[in-house]
């Protein structure tokens, strides 16, 4: 039966009774519909940044919010998926979707390469050395390999993108752009509620409320953080491709640690313990900055103080303060 | 380039300069760490603190040396009032929350001060007395330099009595170890906490307040040196206040060499020396096997 | 149903050219890095758009409204800036953008601008005019790199020495700046000594001072600036560096050299293309210097003069076109416009939409400085002598063949 022991973990993860049917939970529906109808709402360019942003924020909760590891360097995965689609399209004219493939395949190598020497680490060291690791790529980026990368100005000359297979479809026009980018997104949302929803999601969630225990059961427990770390790095390299696609150009600051943080501030946001929170974290985020910033010019301030507000007083994030409202009374299981 | 004995002696004080300076941010950061398990985000927000007071007090006071222990002092309370305010309502929710706390404390408070101060920064000169520097033949030192590496060196030495042989000192290394067994034995290890938050925070103020005449008074200057002090704890070993400094040094001779030889490399090389050391001895240099 | 088909079709005719006649409203976007580390310079540039719009509209305005201008803080990211413009582009039906301070910023706007058929306006020192970055669709009323590097090396060749060595940015604008130092030194015959290349923003220059002692150039050439420069001189002056070599900035900008204060002495030399005490020389300086510092309490920099010309330009091409949204009519007015706004008789030529303006070499003051009388205009250097000829520039000739040293 149920090896969490605890019945709060599966019922609080709302990650659906024995025998659920579908392919996947309603509120997965919702946001794929919220999602086609979004342009007609708000601009085309916040759109499928809202979109580029909810793809990576769901895989870095799927290793924070699910398997309980804190990485402080994803923009690694996100900046480096970025740069291989980029380099892909610009040097070796690539299509399209070699660019978005050769960027998941690097972000999973470079996830396991960073996985197997820090993986065994503690939780705070474990977010620090990835923090080192991405900005260690960043400054190679910066200096050294600037013939390739572009340096501090990024990479530009990538050719204009369109897609001859299965139809031809000018990347350049924005309505195009969107719903590309909307097709890739939640194909990769419907993967990635899979994962939540599988056994494997299971025991991570098992990791996350109790280690020893995982263990205790039989489980292999840095395998299993390694392989979830392995599937983040992919997923979150998939939205840096997609970031290329949108700009036609990769800036550095993809993996600058910045990056990093805003992801992680976002998820927060949106709330970690459940699916759909980091989209939503992305959503409110990224209107609220676009309406802002327009206004105030020191809204990194407000960014800050909002994040300290939220950590202090709403850990649940948005979702998931909805959701404790909701259930009333429900004990909410902390880290 | 020639490569002269003289041009090697001369890189090699930079970078005790350099390594000076690590070792008062990474032996703050690694007092916290090992005391409170809180990865400070904002160790490098409280080093530009540091220089920020020293600029305000010089333009109050005029005299650099009661800017710079007045700085250090103003700073550190400010550290424990953060403590005791924002960090303390989250320990009991876990690790990471603290973290997240300071990581936001590190996005708010540098943009706070570019309103306050402006965008642009403050120039800070060099102490009277301190300026221009040694000449020894074709060597030059400047004098500057070497009162850092003096200053860090005392202040260390200080601290390291302080810890052996005081009380307090041995409350807290205790507490280092566990902080379950320090509290059962009847010690308010919150307060002991405060302390050791101050006391890592106090050293970031001062390495800020002591480089700022070299590199003025900048709202992000903090990024860099905290993920620099990352490394150099990694390095010289998790929970190891003699692997900081170990590990500091290291990384100031290994950042003035790149510079003389690969100056590209200068920023990324002390990632591949993390890197290497995470493969080949993974609890750092001095680090304590099996706690991390 | 007939009838109906007619009458639908005249009143969409009328609404069509009626709102087609209506709607040309005179509108710019500006994206500019106000809150980076270079927001005080970006604020220059700010100024400057802005008074030049400001001129228009106490005139009238232009189609009968007052021009809109639009600004955005790019945040010294080139992603960010791109992102603003989109959406302004988007929310505003903008054909017309401008701005950026950096030089990397700006040629990824302007590759987007040429993707997307915008008219951009850069004001900062970028390479957009030149060889494979030249699209048709970017002016420069700033700068080119290469420019102000060679400018620089001309006058220190000729009268600071002709052994040197550089020290810059490890991008764009560092790397066009040194091909022009190389450019020149080939030319001249000078002994080059050696390159380092820094991340930007680097504070601590420490680390570089012995080999640079140890080299013994008569020139340092540095493509430095804004707090990092100030740092550097300080460090150089702890060593005495400052009294050995000549220091020559391949941006000379006065907001470091007052920053300086007596550390900025004869030694220091900067190129620049724009002087407040140039009023002393050029007639029409003097308003735009009495003007801006009235406004905004200091003497314009050469920033706040780039921008200005630039907005000015394109305000009197969508007056003189009548038109703010038909590109192609605008660039073709644009490519060989002549002027003189600021100081001497300048153009944007035809061939590569770059400014021809000539360069003014500062040298500091040290302690005769006063107030923003920082520095001494010691030559100009007109821009025949700077500016490659039209063919040399397409085909990036002499600059893209350079190998940078190290790279």
């Amino acid at each position: 039966m149920n090896f969490l022991g605890a019945e709060d973990g599966q019922a609080h993860m709302g990650a659906g009774k024995e025998g659920k049917k579908g392919l996947v939970h309603p509120v997965v529906w919702v946001t794929l519909i919220v999602f086609l109808l979004l342009p007609l709402v708000i601009s085309k360019p916040l759109a499928t940044e809202i979109l580029i942003y909810s793809v990576f924020a769901l895989a870095f909760n799927l290793l924070l919010g699910h398997t309980g590891v804190l990485s402080f360097g994803h923009a690694a995965y996100f900046g480096l998926g970025s740069y291989t689609a980029g380099i892909m399209y610009r040097y070796f004219n690539a299509p399209v979707f070699v660019g978005l493939i050769a960027a998941m395949t690097v972000g999973a190598l470079i996830a396991a390469g960073i996985g197997a020497v820090s993986i065994k680490k503690k939780g705070v060291y474990f977010a620090m050395i990835s923090l080192a690791f991405a900005q260690m790529f960043y400054f190679l980026a910066f200096s050294p390999l600037s013939n390739w990368t572009g340096g501090e100005c990024g990479l530009k000359s990538i050719p204009k993108l369109k897609l001859d297979y299965p139809f031809h479809v000018d990347l350049m026009s924005s309505w195009n752009l969107y719903y590309f980018t909307f097709l890739i997104a939640a194909l990769a949302i419907v993967i990635l509620w899979r994962i939540f929803d599988s056994p494997f999601g299971r025991v991570l969630q098992g990791i996350r409320e109790n280690e020893e225990r995982v263990t205790a059961c039989g489980y292999n427990m840095v395998l299993i953080k390694f392989v979830s770390l392995i599937f983040s790095g992919a997923f979150s390299a998939l939205a840096g491709s997609l970031l290329t696609v949108y700009l036609g150009y990769v800036p550095i600051s993809t993996l600058f640690w910045m990056t990093s943080g805003m992801i992680l501030l976002m998820t927060l946001l949106g709330g970690i313990h459940t699916f759909i929170g980091p989209v939503v974290g992305v959503g409110v985020f990224q209107i609220l900055q676009s309406t802002i910033s327009s206004y105030v010019e020191r809204w990194e301030f407000f960014v800050g103080a909002l994040f300290m507000a939220l950590v202090l007083f709403f850990p649940e994030g948005i979702v998931g303060t909805i959701k404790t409202k909701y259930e009333g009374g429900r004990k909410t299981v902390h880290e | 380039m020639e490569i002269t004995w003289q041009l090697l002696l001369m890189q090699f004080i930079f970078g005790l300069s350099i390594g000076s300076i690590y070792i008062l941010v990474a032996g703050g950061l690694s007092i916290i760490l090992g005391l409170l398990d809180v990865v400070n985000f904002a160790h490098g927000t409280f080093y530009m603190l540091g220089a920020y007071t020293l600029y305000v007090l010089i333009s109050l006071s005029g005299n650099f040396w009661v800017g710079v222990v007045s700085a250090v002092i103003i700073v550190s309370l400010i550290g424990g009032l953060t403590e005791r305010l924002l960090l303390k309502p989250l320990y009991p929710r876990g690790i990471f929350y603290p973290l997240f706390m300071t990581f936001g404390f590190s996005i708010c408070i540098p943009d706070l001060i570019k309103i306050i101060f402006g965008l642009t920064g403050k120039g800070i000169g060099y102490p009277a007395g301190f300026m221009g520097a040694f000449l020894l033949g074709p060597i030059i030192i400047p004098k500057y330099r070497l009162f850092i590496i003096g200053l860090t060196f005392v202040t260390f030495l200080g601290l390291w009595l302080f810890l052996k042989k005081s009380n307090l000192g041995m409350i807290i290394r205790a507490a280092t170890r566990d902080s379950l067994m320090v509290e059962v034995l009847g010690i308010n290890i919150s307060r002991i906490w405060t302390f050791g938050f101050m006391l890592g925070i106090g050293l970031a103020a001062l390495a800020g307040a002591i480089s700022a005449p070299m590199v003025s008074a900048i709202p992000d200057m903090g990024l860099d040196i905290l993920i620099d002090s990352f490394v150099v704890v990694v390095i010289g070993g998790l929970g190891s206040l003699s692997g900081a400094v170990i590990g500091s040094l290291l990384v100031g001779q290994v950042v003035s060499f790149v510079s003389l030889f690969a100056p590209a490399f200068s920023h990324a090389a002390i990632f591949l020396v993390m890197g290497l050391v995470l493969i080949l001895r993974p609890r750092g240099l001095l680090g304590e096997e099996g706690r991390f | 149903m007939k009838r109906l088909f007619v009458i639908l079709g005249l009143l969409s005719t009328i609404l069509l050219f009626g709102s087609t006649y209506a709607a040309e409203q005179a509108q710019l976007g500006m994206t500019i890095p106000l809150s980076g580390a270079y927001g005080a310079f970006a604020v220059d540039m700010k100024r400057g758009a802005e008074m030049a719009v400001e001129e228009v509209n106490a005139a009238g305005g232009l189609f009968g409204k007052p021009v809109k201008l639009y600004i955005r803080d790019s945040e010294l990211k080139s992603d960010v800036a791109l992102r603003r413009f989109k959406e302004m582009t988007e929310k505003y039906n903008l054909k017309v953008i401008i701005g950026s301070l950096s030089g990397g910023i700006s040629l990824v706007v302007n590759e987007w601008a040429c993707k997307n058929k915008l008219l951009y306006m850069s004001f900062c020192h970028t390479s957009i005019p030149w060889y494979k970055e030249f699209c048709g669709y970017g002016f420069g009323a700033g700068l080119v790199p290469f420019q102000s590097g060679q400018a620089m090396a001309k006058y220190s060749f000729k009268n600071l020495g002709k052994k040197w060595m550089f020290i810059g940015y490890d991008y764009r604008w560092g790397w066009d700046n040194l091909r022009g130092w190389l450019a020149e030194s080939e030319k001249e015959g000078a002994e080059f000594k050696g390159a380092i290349y820094l991340p930007i923003g680097t504070p601590d220059f420490s680390a570089f001072i012995p080999q640079i002692m140890q080299k013994k150039p008569d020139v340092l050439a540095m493509a430095v600036a804004g707090k990092s420069l100030v740092s550097a001189i300080k460090q150089f002056a702890e060593v005495g560096l400052t009294k050995k070599v000549k220091i020559a900035l391949c941006k000379g900008q006065i907001i470091d050299f007052k920053e300086l204060g007596p550390l900025c002495d004869q030694n220091i030399y900067g190129a620049s293309t724009f002087y407040w005490k140039l009023q002393d020389y050029y007639e029409n300086a003097r308003p735009f210097v009495t003007k801006f510092k009235d406004k905004y309490g200091r003497i314009p920099t050469a920033d706040a003069d780039s921008a200005y010309v630039g907005t000015r330009a394109v305000l009197e091409a969508m007056r003189q076109t009548g038109t703010a949204t038909d590109v192609p009519k605008l660039i073709s007015f644009l490519k060989g416009f002549a002027f003189q706004y600021n100081k001497e008789p300048e153009a944007f030529r035809a061939c590569d939409q770059a400014r021809t303006q000539s360069i003014f070499i500062l040298r500091g003051k040290g302690q005769q400085a006063k107030g923003w009388d920082v520095a001494d205009i010691v030559t100009q250097i007109p821009y025949w002598d700077t500016m490659q000829t039209c063919e040399n520039n397409a085909k990036g000739f002499p600059y893209a063949q350079i190998k940078l040293p190290g790279k």
